[in-house]
């Protein structure tokens, strides 16, 4: 797997890419800017992408339109996002184009390495991973008359956990329920958001974009 | 109103006599109590209109000389005799009923000076109460002057000669009591002026002082607020650009070192099974970083509010940013007591940053901070002998200190022509 990263703290960019190459993972490059990192992304044609929020030149979201500019040149880019606090307008900017293949982390995420990795691969792969604290603050923040509030709080677990990137498996094995429970809830999620059935893997990620539209209406 | 009720009672039910004399006394105590306020206010009226009289001479003199030309640079002087004329009415007033809140402080170029609407109505003012006032105090002083006089003639008349006169405008010939008499009916007839003049005559003579010195109502009281709109809003600018600047040393700062010790602490953990040598150094890394977040912490809280603006006051405050200023500079500090924080803050601020601008951009050899208090405003100078040229806008931070300064309803003054020396006034309210 071939990695990019952009982050300005020196000490931090270090540190991620030493984490990253103790795990054998190929550090392509450190980047510094957003300019520099488009740079690398050109150059180096890297798997993945670790991006910083705030970057120069103004701190504020430099990282997220680095991300976006990056994904418009190669589609296939897996991204991950990291970010020093949730900011649920970043997350919108972020998925606006569809969740494959995109994360978003809080940074001290980072410090749990097997769940890093397992996120940093599941992107990879073509699957999503937002960080739980980005979904209870979309779930905490959608209206009373959404189709959210709809949900059984069961039903809010289960799709903060699709939300966040876990399989089937995972969530049951999480929620401590069974498979089949967990089919359940979803097929009853699906409904209750009024996804028709097609495509089971777009209605995941449909569902999961439910939440952030309905908190972006909200704000 | 307590005329009628005595009146009605009277009516009512005829109080025995007893009850009349003691109404009858507390009438006659009312009308001397009242008689002897008049002629104490109009006496104390008369007091600040020789104030108005003087100040309305100086203004013609000014208005004379400005048509020449050369009474131009005067008018902010002459406009601040005419507010010390219109304060000492301002208090006489406020001790007599109504509170009269002091103005603003009497802008400083000329331009200010006459477009300002204190400024204009207190010159009305001192119009009004320098002549008209002034003639109604000589009056109400004169009128119990003339009514002792004249009531004591009779007693006295016998040692002068008969073809002196009365006193007063009695000069004809007094011969025997009869004419003494009539000149102490005469007195009576000034006792009674006096009586019934007298509280019409002090409420005149206060008269332009309500109507002119109070805050100027509608526009003016629209100009008001709207200059606290101003202030306040740049006072809330100030306070998130503050705001903003802290929440980003922290993220950037504290934060992300934080963030990497995290990352430091996981990697550790990882290498401790494959390689227990390369975790105790990812470890030593992890320290540094940890002792790197506390010192970044440390200056992110020192910035917020130095505490040694706590600890020790402003004067210490002062002379430790003197101590690391990179000009050698003298810090003089004479305050009573202490401001408010937020002021004490402010200050140490405006020293902060004009010290960092005269180490930087004067190239001066020596610099002098002073700090004193008067009333209820703290004045701070910085002054260098540098080259000058300071302004607002040369990418300084003097754009920060004006804003700052400003949001405190203070005052701020630069003075930097080319070649120097460099001024800066602040002037702070205290807040206490």
């Amino acid at each position: 797997m071939r990695i990019v990263i952009a982050e300005d703290d020196a000490l931090l960019r270090e540190g991620l890419a030493l984490l990253l190459r103790a795990e054998a993972l190929d550090v392509v490059a450190t980047t510094d800017s957003p300019t520099t990192f488009l740079a690398a992304v050109d150059e180096f044609r890297p798997d993945v992408a670790i991006v910083d929020v705030r970057m120069p030149p103004t701190h504020t979201n430099e990282g997220i339109v680095a991300a976006v500019e990056a994904r418009r040149r190669r589609p296939d880019l897996a991204v991950l996002v990291l970010s020093a606090y949730v900011e649920q307008a970043f997350a919108t900017d972020l998925l606006a184009g569809g969740a494959v293949r995109l994360g978003y982390l809080l940074k001290e995420r980072v410090g749990r390495v097997e769940e890093f990795l397992a996120a940093l691969h599941r992107v990879a792969d073509g699957g999503t991973a937002i960080d739980p604290e980005v979904v209870g603050q979309l779930f905490a923040r959608s209206r009373p008359d959404s189709d959210l509030s709809r949900l059984s709080a069961r039903e809010r677990d289960v799709l903060a956990l699709m939300a966040e990137g876990l399989g089937n498996t995972a969530i049951a094995q999480r929620l401590f329920v069974t498979d089949g429970a967990v089919h359940k809830h979803i097929r009853s999620i699906f409904a209750k958001l009024g996804l028709a059935p097609d495509d089971r893997a777009d209605r995941r990620v449909t569902a999961v974009l439910r939440y952030l539209e309905d908190a972006q209406r909200r704000s | 109103m307590p005329h009628r009720a005595a009146a009605q009672d009277s009516v009512a039910v005829a109080p025995a006599r007893p009850e009349r004399a003691r109404m009858a006394r507390r009438y006659v105590r009312r009308g001397v109590r009242m008689s002897v306020d008049a002629i104490e206010h109009l006496v104390g009226g008369l007091g600040t209109a020789i104030l108005a009289l003087a100040a309305v001479l100086l203004l013609v003199l000014v208005a004379l000389a400005s048509v020449v030309g050369i009474g131009l640079p005067m008018v902010p002087s002459a406009a601040k005799a005419v507010r010390l004329a219109a304060n000492r009415e301002r208090a006489r007033l406020s001790r007599w009923d109504r509170d009269l809140p002091l103005p603003p402080p009497v802008p400083t170029g000329l331009r200010g000076v006459l477009h300002d609407p204190w400024v204009r109505r207190e010159a009305a003012f001192v119009a009004a109460h320098g002549t008209v006032g002034f003639g109604l105090g000589v009056l109400g002083l004169s009128l119990p002057i003339s009514a002792v006089q004249n009531l004591l003639f009779p007693m006295y008349y016998w040692v002068l000669p008969p073809e002196a006169g009365g006193p007063g405008f009695i000069d004809w010939r007094i011969d025997g009591l009869p004419d003494a008499l009539v000149v102490g009916l005469i007195g009576v007839g000034w006792l009674a002026a006096t009586v019934a003049l007298g509280p019409t005559m002090a409420r005149l003579q206060a008269l332009p002082g309500r109507q002119l010195l109070a805050p100027p109502r509608d526009v003016d009281t629209s100009l008001r607020i709207a200059e606290l709109t101003a202030t306040r809003a740049a006072a809330l600018d100030a306070h998130a650009v503050e705001l903003r600047r802290i929440e980003r040393s922290l993220h950037d700062g504290a934060q992300n070192r934080l963030v990497a010790v995290t990352v430091l602490l996981g990697a550790a953990r990882r290498a401790m099974v494959r390689d227990p040598a390369r975790a105790v150094e990812i470890l030593d890394r992890a320290h540094d970083s940890a002792e790197l977040a506390l010192a970044e912490l440390r200056s992110v809280v020192r910035s917020i509010l130095p505490p040694v603006l706590d600890d020790r006051g402003l004067a210490a405050a002062l002379d430790g940013l003197a101590a690391g200023c990179g000009v050698p500079c003298t810090v003089q500090v004479d305050v009573a007591g202490r401001c408010a924080a937020s002021v004490e803050a402010t200050a140490y601020f405006v020293v902060a940053e004009a010290l960092t601008n005269v180490a930087r951009h004067s190239g001066a050899a020596s610099a002098a901070v002073t700090v004193h208090r008067s009333g209820d405003r703290l004045h701070v100078s910085v002054v260098d002998d540098g080259r000058g040229g300071a302004s607002d806008g040369s990418g300084s931070g003097i754009g920060g200190i004006r804003r700052r300064v400003e949001a405190h309803d203070g005052r701020f003054t630069l003075t930097s022509p080319p070649g120097g020396p460099t001024t800066l006034l602040v002037e702070l309210p205290c807040g206490s």
